[in-house]
């Protein structure tokens, strides 16, 4: 999903950076995310609203830590999360970016 | 943030300087490994990349040296993945509402030529800059010291606009809110609201970011610029500006860039501290940009220690440098002054006479007396923000 195409239209444009005028793509990149029980469903209910660099840029965290941050995308972002996929992609989340702790 | 032990705690400034082996609770140095990626995004040569959407950016350690970061290395922090990829700047508006005598829909022409224009050198750093320090490791991207960067921005007071609009007797909040959007429509925007007492004189709706269109990645068309201030609050893509008599509460206001209500803006994971308030204005900090971490150097030869420093605007006194563990402190020579809000670069001439690994300290003191404090002294806090620690690279003299 969401195949972007890394184009540096405006780089290429004129040399005074012809800014916003043509449109500007932001370069997609493929983080190395790991792969395991529960990444199908962070691919669906994560990717929507971010890259999965936000995912392993925030550091070894406690289950609780991902728990409450897997809320927070429902609570304060509105993200159609299930029940069901809270617990699967908060599991996902403390196995492979953990750091051992509950809380 | 005052720290009445420092003397006392500089003696032992030792066992920080040896490096980032933070044992549990302690603060320690921002992670200083990252490099920067093959990719370019537009308009930025390849800076430390957190994420492509939204775009999150960091600059190398080694840009400052420079008082003015160039506008192709400046970081970049979005909050919203939909950035609209298309502005046109012949009709772009920047509309003013609410409690006003008269509504306004400023375009980027009127906004260069119908207004005072003013600049203003000022640092842009984010809140949650150097979070990696903290350990535990607090929630959000583990920044090193690169979410920052200061500019030359020129635009129009925010004032003046205000004035033209006419504020109503009842104006309390100005709500700001720029383009980008999210991915789902139920999603709050990323409005943030100032009190307009808040809202000085050195305010300004920026289009220009030194000498050059803003880049797209920092907010173009048109960008608040509030110096001395955190970087949350300085909307990006301005497109609204709402007067109100009355707070709305929202979640980039109400719950995300608070730190602990109370006298140390601290608390523990097991303890938090239940008020919280805004991060606003900046507390006193400094990076070196010359040499990095692991710069390999021969003894006896000239070594120039470069760097930034800056506050919230009272400006910086000295900036003191120490090459033996925090025994001793010698002041670094400060270069030109661009103004109270603006990096104020220094320079330290240093020649290493021992063999081995040397850490080097920068500490600066503003113009009130507020100093640096040692990073092991800085207290933990959830969100990671508002370090400010000594800074400390160390290189290896051979």
């Amino acid at each position: 999903m969401m195949k972007k195409i890394i184009i540096l239209t405006i780089l290429s444009i004129s040399a005074l950076f012809a800014q916003v005028n043509e449109a500007v793509e932001v370069p997609y990149i493929s983080y190395e995310i790991k792969m395991g029980k529960g990444f199908d469903a962070v691919n669906a209910n994560c990717l929507m609203c971010h890259s999965f660099g936000y995912i392993i840029n925030q550091g070894p965290q406690s289950k609780d830590f991902w728990h409450k941050k897997v809320v927070k995308m429902i609570v304060h972002f509105k993200a159609p999360i299930s029940k069901e996929d809270v617990e699967i992609t908060t599991n996902y989340l403390f196995e492979h970016y953990g750091n051992g702790a509950l809380k | 943030m005052q720290r009445r032990d420092f003397l006392k705690a500089s003696l032992a400034a030792s066992a920080v300087a040896l490096g980032s082996s933070a044992s549990a609770g302690v603060t320690g140095q921002p992670v200083d490994s990252r490099k920067v990626s093959k990719i370019a995004f537009p308009e930025k040569r390849p800076l430390i990349t957190y994420s492509d959407r939204p775009p999150l950016l960091e600059t190398p350690r080694d840009s400052f040296t420079k008082a003015i970061t160039s506008n192709d290395e400046f970081f970049v922090r979005w909050h919203m993945p939909e950035i609209p990829t298309h502005i046109d700047p012949d009709t772009y508006k920047i509309n003013i509402n609410g409690l006003v005598n008269k509504e306004l829909h400023i375009s980027l022409n009127e906004l260069k030529t119908a207004f005072e224009q003013v600049e203003v050198t000022s640092v842009l750093q984010c809140g949650g800059n150097s979070r990696s320090a903290f350990n535990p490791v607090a929630g959000g991207i583990q920044w090193g010291s690169g979410a920052m960067g200061c500019a030359k921005w020129k635009g129009v007071r925010l004032s003046d606009i205000l004035n033209r609009a006419g504020l109503k007797k009842d104006a309390v909040w100005i709500g700001f809110n720029g383009l980008d959007n999210a991915a789902y429509y139920e999603t709050p925007t990323f409005i943030r609201e100032m009190r307009i007492d808040e809202l000085d004189d050195h305010v300004i709706v920026a289009y220009e970011m030194n000498g050059e269109d803003l880049p797209y990645l920092n907010g173009y068309p048109v960008r608040l610029v509030i110096p001395g201030h955190y970087s949350d609050s300085w909307v990006k893509m301005l497109s609204n500006i709402t007067v109100t008599n009355e707070y709305k509460s929202l979640f980039f206001m109400d719950v995300a860039y608070r730190i602990p209500d109370n006298d140390c803006e601290c608390e523990t994971p097991e303890n938090k501290f239940k008020t919280t308030k805004p991060i606003t204005t900046m507390n006193v900090k400094s990076v070196i940009g010359y040499p990095t971490n692991n710069t390999v150097v021969y003894h006896n030869s000239h070594v120039v220690v470069r760097g930034v420093a800056f506050d919230d605007g009272h400006g910086i006194k000295d900036v003191v440098i120490s090459t033996d563990g925090g025994k001793t402190w010698k002041e670094a020579i400060l270069d030109k002054d661009a103004g109270r809000y603006a990096f104020r670069a220094f320079r330290f001439a240093f020649k290493p006479t021992a063999y081995g690994k040397v850490s080097i300290m920068a500490k600066a003191i503003n113009r009130l007396g507020a100093e640096q404090p040692l990073a092991q002294d800085i207290k933990w806090n959830h969100g990671g923000y508002k370090y400010n620690g000594i800074d400390v690279v160390t290189i290896e003299v051979v």
